[in-house]
């Protein structure tokens, strides 16, 4: 088996080059003193320093609570959906999932302000609510409004690794839980929810990696005020321009990301052992 | 009972797509309105689907994304796939390390890769454009192929290959007739990943791309200044040419196998190459710029000018003009300082003072401006560049109210900005987001200067702010305020004059003013880089903006106030007549234009801003 080891030098080589020395550029800056120019280096930990203050700290919290909040909307609706789509002959299968996933081929930003003129004030939904006589909904900048477009954009990614896990799943097992006298849901919990725990697993971790750094839905829908990691390490780099700042905070996320998933990692060896 | 149940399934699959179409469903009837609100539909046409047809711009983005997309998924795909395999025959050590590295690019913010790889690409002195950013995409993209690809592989019994290899099958076709249909799935789950996260990406293409390759999202980000339905009628295509394709590709097999049709492999693979060599030409034509004619490059803020002028001008001087566009003005300066280079740049006062002060800029040779007769004398000499050595003046105006004036009552604005802590207005007001707007607003209504360094000043300034955050639940919206306030989703807005101008066009409704306790008055201007190559080109380019007719056109499209005589005068007295956030209140002593600050007292103000939108 030897033979395949291989395989893997080239993309060794590219990781290497595209991924671990722009981290270690990024790094270089988290580490360093005021200025653009990384020739000057004046090692210094005030980046770190300034982050423990009370008001960062929030940030970071209102991150995760809206990460973790959207990935366990996204799982208890996409689930199920993945669910349904795995249960109907191949070919509709592979229809549904590009159905799920063509909705991401537009734009982003255009999809966000498609939600904008749904929510507004003066915006599409009240303006049927208006028409039928009912009174104002107020639904953009608010929490409900930011996990809306949330979820709209990233459910797919949720979706997407379930049904993977769950379409390649062997159809007899279920069959053979239901010889054996177990009940829907016995067979599910037993059989199918464990076989499909890799796929649960992918979409938890992209999802939450998505929600907790995304900048661009929290500003339009929930307005400046907003305020998530990935718009203060965007502003540090776009309106501020301190990237020393901005570095030290996109390393603290990642520390912060990889411990999480390591601990996932660890659950999901677990669920492998038993 | 089982009826009832597949019923109940089917109901929630419609109802989870009718959550993911809405907003398309949405964007694709308002790209057959007529006007170009996004909220009210005011009548059909067809329109915004001839403007599309006629934009180069957004054609060419078209293209750059379809082909990068295409040729990072297929190469993202084979890497990412050939790896999942190979990571599984190594050992621990090497593969856990693979894999955390793997992860970098997933679990990084997008912006922190996209500088990471900016910061790159300037290091090796690799020339921006559309090379670079497939291999940026190439870099975003793999990741998401492996972590699909690895547990399929995971899964696998590697047993069956070595069996395969044992009939004697080369270990090329244990590969391709084994392993890679047990995982397919897996494979088919990364390359969708792949190519969605390609089609869509904005921040990575933006920050790494260059000379002018622009994909779709580049193009979108820069229009929602000034919201436009042909990008609507784009999405509209391209989900009409989406449904075609799958509708095809479900159809056409069925068909192939009545008429008795089978391995199509060779097809398949005639296929493959023809789509290949394609692309390959399209890239060879779309990154060489073709080197006879002059090439002159300018930056310019989003949606800020006429661009039938460039094509004029690039006619008139038989030369290209590569135009780029930012959305802020340290936007602009992050490109500018991580080595990217302009011949023209675009940007304001404050950031023109900063730019002279770190020698960015040549000076002007005012003999080869002839037409900067047809300037106003007001604009001129202003604090950020005193004697207009190094910029010549392409907009100006002030920083204001706009409000609506079936809301608002006409004395409360008497109160100037604290208007904008009036408890009557309550949760109807937008806010600027940028923190030197907001500290402006604040310490004009203590009575300050804006461009104060006394730290006593800025704290008050700050409690003001917090004040008004905690009484007032304002919104801090960006350039989406334009579109906001058109549709009148609320009464008070603090908005450039330009785009005041713009919205009172389209909302009669409402109305601009600048408060009695002074604002900031502003200037864009128009410069020319230290290592700008077409000096003489780059001086006829400022000269022909300030020709009469290329100005009146400009400020006509725009709205924002022209600083050439003429142009001035007749959006006065014509298009703009009685819009009174056209003509800037220059008079009130108690104006000011943004001055340069020390990086200290900027970060002050950033911390601080931060923390008022944070509490």
């Amino acid at each position: 088996m030897k033979q395949f080891r291989h395989l893997i030098k080239p993309y060794a080589i590219w990781a290497a080059v595209m991924i671990v020395i722009p981290i270690i550029l990024i790094a270089l800056y988290a580490f360093t003193e005021e200025g653009n120019s990384v020739l000057t280096f004046a090692f210094t930990f005030e980046n770190f320093k300034k982050f423990a203050e009370a008001t960062y700290v929030n940030v970071i919290l209102k991150s995760f609570r809206l990460g973790i909040l959207t990935t366990l909307i996204c799982l208890g609706l996409g689930y199920p959906l993945a669910f349904i789509i795995s249960r109907f002959e191949e070919k509709t299968q592979n229809t549904l999932i590009l159905m799920v996933t063509i909705p991401m081929w537009i734009n982003l930003l255009l999809r966000t302000y498609a939600w904008m003129n749904i929510l507004a004030d003066n915006g599409i939904i009240n303006q049927i609510l208006g028409s039928l006589g009912l009174g104002q909904l107020s639904m953009m900048y608010t929490d409900f409004s930011v996990i809306i477009g949330l979820i709209c954009n990233f459910m797919p990614f949720m979706i997407i690794p379930i049904h993977t896990s769950l379409s390649k799943m062997d159809k007899s097992l279920i069959e053979a839980a239901y010889d054996l006298g177990a009940d829907p849901v016995q067979t599910f919990w037993k059989v199918t929810w464990p076989l499909s725990i890799p796929g649960v697993l992918n979409g938890i971790m992209m999802v939450f990696l998505l929600s907790v750094s995304t900048f661009v839905i929290p500003k339009l829908l929930g307005g400046g005020q907003y305020m998530l990691i990935g718009n203060l390490i965007e502003s540090q780099f776009i309106s501020v321009g301190d990237w020393n700042f901005g570095s030290a905070i996109s390393l603290i996320l990642m520390v912060i990301i990889l411990i999480s998933m390591g601990l996932m990692k660890k659950i999901d060896k677990q669920e492998d052992k038993e | 009972m089982k009826k009832k149940k597949s019923f109940f399934n089917r109901f929630y699959v419609v109802l989870c797509l009718a959550f993911f179409y809405l907003p398309i469903l949405v964007t694709m009837i308002f790209s057959f309105n007529s006007s170009k609100s996004l909220t009210r539909f005011s009548g059909f046409s067809l329109r915004w689907y001839s403007e599309l047809l006629n934009n180069v711009e957004v054609v060419k983005a078209v293209y750059v994304s379809v082909s990068i997309a295409i040729i990072a998924t297929i190469v993202s795909t084979v890497l990412g796939t050939i790896t999942a395999i190979g990571l599984s025959r190594n050992r621990k050590v090497v593969r856990e390390l693979i894999l955390n590295v793997n992860e970098i690019p997933i679990l990084n913010p997008e912006i922190v890769t996209a500088i990471g790889l900016m910061l790159l690409f300037s290091s090796i002195g690799m020339r921006k454009g559309y090379i670079t950013m497939l291999l940026a995409h190439i870099t975003f993209c793999t990741p998401y192929v492996i972590t699909s690809v690895y547990p399929k592989v995971r899964s696998l019994d590697p047993n069956l290959a070595n069996a395969a290899m044992d009939l004697g099958a080369t270990p090329y076709q244990a590969l391709v007739k084994i392993v890679v249909p047990m995982i397919k799935e897996g494979i088919f789950a990364g390359a969708l990943l792949a190519f969605t996260m390609s089609f869509d990406d904005f921040v990575i293409s933006y920050f790494v791309t260059g000379n002018g390759t622009k994909n779709i999202s580049i193009v979108v980000y820069n229009m929602t200044k000034r919201i436009n339905p042909t990008i609507n009628a784009l999405s509209t295509i391209v989900i009409l040419v989406i449904i075609v394709v799958l509708v095809a590709a479900n159809i056409v097999p069925d068909m192939m196998k009545k008429r008795g049709f089978s391995g199509t492999t060779r097809k398949e693979k005639a296929v493959v190459l023809v789509l290949v060599v394609v692309l390959l030409a399209g890239l060879i034509q779309c990154g060489s710029v073709s080197r006879q004619q002059k090439v002159l490059k300018v930056y310019n803020a989003g949606e800020y000018i006429d661009l039938s002028l460039l094509e004029q001008f690039e006619e008139e001087y038989n030369c290209t003009v590569i135009y780029e566009t930012f959305e802020s003005n340290e936007m602009m300066y992050t490109k500018l300082s991580s080595g990217e280079s302009y011949d023209v740049l675009v940007p304001s006062d404050y950031m023109i003072e900063r730019l002279i002060k770190e020698e960015y800029l040549q000076h002007l040779d005012w003999d080869m401006i002839p037409n900067s007769e047809n300037l106003m004398e007001e604009v001129m000499d202003q604090s950020y560049d005193p004697g207009n050595r190094y910029s010549c003046p392409y907009f100006w105006g002030t920083v204001g109210i706009l409000y609506d004036k079936t809301v608002v009552d006409p004395e409360d604005l008497e109160d100037g900005w604290e208007l904008l802590r009036n408890p009557k207005y309550k949760g109807k007001i937008y806010m600027y987001d940028s923190e030197r707007d907001s500290f402006m607003i604040a310490l004009k209504a203590l009575g300050y200067s804006m461009n104060t360094t006394d730290e006593n000043e800025i704290q008050e300034a700050y409690e003001w702010l917090i004040s008004q955050r905690d009484t007032m639940d304002p919104i801090y919206a960006g350039d989406d305020v334009i579109d906001n306030m058109i549709s009148g989703n609320k009464a008070i807005a603090v908005v450039y004059s330009g785009d005041a101008s713009y919205i009172i066009s389209e909302n009669e409704d409402m109305d601009y003013f600048t408060p009695q306790q002074g604002t900031n008055v502003w200037y864009d201007a128009m410069l020319i880089t230290k290592d700008c190559n077409e000096v003489d080109l780059a001086h006829d380019f400022i000269n022909f903006m300030l020709r009469e007719d290329c100005a009146l056109a400009n400020t006509e499209e725009v709205g924002y106030t022209s600083p050439v005589q003429s142009a001035f005068d007749e959006m006065k007295e014509g298009t703009y007549e009685g819009v009174s956030s056209y003509i800037p209140e220059i008079d009130n002593p108690k104006n000011e234009i943004f001055a340069y600050q020390t990086p200290k007292i900027k970060q002050k103000y950033a911390e601080l801003w931060t923390k008022v939108k944070a509490q």
